[in-house]
Formats: C-alpha cells, structure tokens, sequence
C-alpha cells in the first residue's frame, strides 16, 4: 500500500464539475473540450477523481510516476485480478515487465506471431465470405483479437470464446462502480478459471519453453512466481482483446464512412495502414483514461494537488487538444505526425502495442478490405460508438458482395 | 560535465550540458530538446528516441544492445550504421564534446 492514504475529495481551489457518467458512455468529447478550456484540472464527483485533459499536463504526469504513482488504492482492478504490473510502480513494476515483455517485441511478432496471426484471420473470413454480411465485431475482429492474445500468452488449451468471455467478465469487474454483486461473482469465475489455465500452462512452459508470454515469465531471469504469472496474464486478457478489437473497429468504421479516403489508402496499402492506425487510435483511444493517486504534494495544472489525491489521465482528450492537434476532432491521415497518447507514456507504454500495430495495420484491415469485395456500412447504420474509459463500437454491420 | 550538441532536422543546433554517467534521451528530454519523443521514458519500448551518433564517436560509445538492436529496426525514420535509441546511452568525457543528429521522424 501507499505511505500515503487516498485523497477521496477535490484539492483546494479544483473546480468542481458534475458530469453524468451514461452522457460520458455515449460521447465523452464534447465534456472533455470543455473542461480543456476551462477547467483542466477539475474534479468531477461520479468519477471521485480529478480529471486532468490537456495534452502537455497529461505528459507532464506521465513523465513523473514517482509522483503520480500507480498504486492506487481501492483500485476496481485490484479488486478484480490481484495486485499486477499495472497497479505497480517501479522497481517491482520493472520486473514483472521485464520478465512478460520479450514475446510482445517487434521482431518477436513479425517473425514467431504474424503467420499464425494471418491464418486465424483468414479461418475467420473463410467462415463468413460467402454470407455477403456480418458483424465485424463479434465475426472477426474480436474472435482474431483473442486468439491471437492465447496465442502470444501461451494459453493453448483455451478457446478464442473463452478469452473473449473472460476479458469481458474481468472488464465488468474493473468497472464496477455500483458494486453489483452478480458482476462480482462472474469476474470471480472468470478468475479461477484463467488460473487453472495459466497453472496448467505454466507448467507445460516449465518443461518445454515455447516462446510464450507465460513462457518468458516461467523464465524470467528475475523470479516470478505463480500467482503473479496468473495475475498478469489476467490483466492482459482484461485489456488485451478490446484494445486490437476497437482500433480496428473505428478505422474501420472511419474509412467505410470515407469512401475517398478509403481509396487512397488502399491505392497504397503499404504506407497507409500504418498512418491508418496512430490515426484511428490518436481519434478515438481504445483506452480513454487510466487513474494515478500522488504520491506527495504536486503543481500541475495552476493547482496544488496534495499527497494522495487521486487523479485520471484522460489520455482520450489529451489525442484532441487542439493545441497539438489542428482540427483534432477530424479524422485526417494527412496531419503533421505529432505523438499520440493512446498508448499511455513511461513505464506502462503499452507492452501491447507492437503486437496491435501489426495484428490490425498488417493483417486485419489489409486482409477485410482485399477479401470483402464493396464492402459498405449497412443502410442507416448510426455511430455505433460506446464508452469512455474504453471505447469502441460495439457493432459494425456491413455488407459486400458475395462470391 | 560534458556537452551534447543536438543538430536537428532544420538545420539548427542545441547544446546542453549534463554530468557524466547522464542518459543521453534524458539530457534532451530535461532540457525540451523537439524530435526526442521517449514515449516509454526510457525502457527501450517504444523506439521514440532515436538518434544518429557522429560517425568518429560511435565506435567509441559502442553498439546497441539486443533489445535496443530489435527495437532499432522499427525506428520512424531509417535505421543506419549510426542509429542507437538515446535512452541507451549514456555521456561521458571520452565523448565530450558528443554530436548527435536527432531524425526527422520519431513516430
């Protein structure tokens, strides 16, 4: 635990702001271009936090994280799968990274993942050309999204459905916030049932290394022990399938609504799916913010924030200040290339993002648009966008013409 | 203490100066040096802080590491026989002062 206890109220001086979490869910941008212009640092009730949305104090505080710790009491998150690598500070944040990191490495998912990668998608598309419709949520992008997660886990004995219905069942409990019972007690089966997996895994990996996250932390040359293999290896199942699964959504969902975009893009495929995807995930996060808790007194912002106040980083607001961002809530792949924050910053840089960069921008959409033939939104779809701590559709149903 | 003098893509230069043992990306990154990204703050994860050594100095600063190695195929800009990440680098007085070329992309 902290030295330093939780800070449930507003700092002095913080504005206060009331907004109403279902308005949030359904299209947090227009909140959020508000408080960046008046209130950068305001604390908002429903959320019991701080919310902190410009671009720079968000940098600002992903560049201190001795200060803005990762600790953060009364954690939803800890609640739900133990203490892990992403409620941790350095150095035992380090360690755990360290030791789960080496199969998520670029050159380790072009040259042990993205074959296997590949053919999972097309199974996925085989299975659905000839219907001349589907969901490309529920049919491809999220079923390619967990197996390739068990995949890169080194959960073999898993199905894609089970690791999509446990990252589902995990989420629930990491957002939790009215404390609903029977949300508990499906993340709690959810649980026990990744441990099982992850225990029988482990020991698979012990005898026979297979290049696996689950693999790599069996022997990490700093020791991990089970339960912490177990507990991180949910943490990832928790974020790891909607992260893939929504970037690949909202490109989507942005080039079908873009028919002249769309045709320069795949004009030339090669340069654009990689502009495509810092574009869709700088336009709407997967993520859209993560909390810290100060681990001492702290100016950010023209406020005084004191020790233990709890803050979010609403990295989802920081991707459309304007001030970084010109005509930030435009989609455009012709934007200056300025960094993006959907990846977060610091030690908990995404350790997925190479692994999402290459299974969305490499496979997923070159694969879904060459094999689709017209592919179109069907008629009167509307934004099918929800969310706002994360966010992507939750449905995207398109035609094409069938084989 | 070492001078580090950043020659950016414009055309102009920036010299900062820190104490030996300094993290080259931290050196920039401390003094608002434009074109060093460091997204990961410095954990060789995210290939953000890449830079092209002097010529005459790199065999003296040495090569990357592996995980810095795989990292510098996936650099924005072109990996050359110069590129290291500069949150692997660190200042010394054999490399004072130390020339850099920060890349026109990072991202």
């Amino acid at each position: 635990m902290n030295a330093v206890s939780a800070v449930t109220t507003a700092a002095p001086g913080a504005p206060v702001v009331d907004l109403d979490l279902a308005d949030l869910r359904h299209d947090p941008y227009p909140a959020y271009a508000e408080l960046r212009a008046d209130a950068p640092l305001a604390w908002v009730p429903s959320v019991g936090r701080h919310l902190l949305t410009r671009y720079e104090d968000i940098v600002h505080a992903e560049k201190l994280p001795e200060v803005f710790s990762s600790r953060e009491e009364g954690s939803l998150l800890l609640r739900t799968v133990g203490p892990n690598m992403l409620r941790e500070d350095d150095p035992n944040h380090r360690r755990l990274r360290s030791a789960a990191e080496p199969p998520t490495r670029p050159r380790q998912v072009r040259d042990l993942w993205a074959g296997a990668f590949e053919r999972t998608a097309h199974d996925l598309l085989d299975r659905i050309a000839g219907r001349g419709e589907a969901d490309l949520i529920a049919d491809f992008a999220e079923p390619l999204a967990a197996a390739n997660l068990a995949l890169v886990l080194g959960l073999h004995q898993a199905g894609a459905e089970d690791i999509a219905d446990w990252s589902r069942a995990m989420m629930a409990g990491n957002s939790n916030y009215a404390d609903d019972p029977d949300i508990w007690l499906r993340a709690e089966r959810a649980t026990r049932a990744i441990d099982d997996a992850v225990a029988e895994a482990a020991e698979a990996a012990r005898r026979e290394p297979d290049g696996s996250v689950i693999s790599s932390m069996v022997h990490a040359a700093e020791p991990v022990d089970l339960t912490e293999i177990q507990n991180n290896v949910k943490v990832i199942i928790g974020g790891g399938v909607n992260e893939p699964r929504d970037v690949f959504g909202v490109g989507a969902w942005a080039l079908l609504n873009r028919p002249a975009v769309l045709d320069r893009v795949l004009a030339d495929p090669a340069a654009s799916w990689k502009r495509v995807f810092e574009e869709t995930a700088r336009w709407v996060s997967p993520i859209g913010m993560y909390p810290r808790q100060l681990t001492q007194d702290h100016e950010i912002a023209g406020l005084t924030l004191p020790a233990g106040s709890r803050v979010a980083l609403v990295i989802a607001s920081g991707n459309r200040d304007e001030s970084v961002f010109e005509r930030a809530d435009e989609f455009d792949l012709d934007r200056p290339n300025r960094p993006h924050l959907a990846f977060g910053g610091g030690p908990h840089f995404c350790m997925g993002a190479w692994v999402a960069r290459h299974e969305v921008s490499a496979i997923a959409w070159p694969l879904v648009f060459s094999r689709l033939k017209g592919l179109r939104l069907e008629e009167g779809t509307e934004s099918p966008m929800e969310g706002w701590v994360f966010r992507g559709p939750t449905s995207l149903n398109v035609t094409w013409q069938a084989a | 203490m070492p001078t580090v003098i950043f020659q950016l893509p414009d055309g102009t230069e920036r010299k900062v100066t820190a104490a030996s043992g300094t993290v080259l990306m931290q050196a920039a990154v401390s003094n608002g040096v434009a074109g060093i990204v460091a997204e990961c703050g410095g954990n060789a994860s995210c290939a953000t802080c890449h830079v092209y050594l002097d010529a005459a100095q790199s065999e003296l600063a040495g090569g990357p590491n592996d995980v810095e190695d795989e990292m510098l195929d996936f650099t924005a800009a072109e990996r050359r026989p110069t590129s290291r990440l500069s949150c692997q680098v660190q200042l010394s007085d054999a490399l004072d002062p130390m020339l850099v070329h920060v890349p026109e992309e990072q991202v």
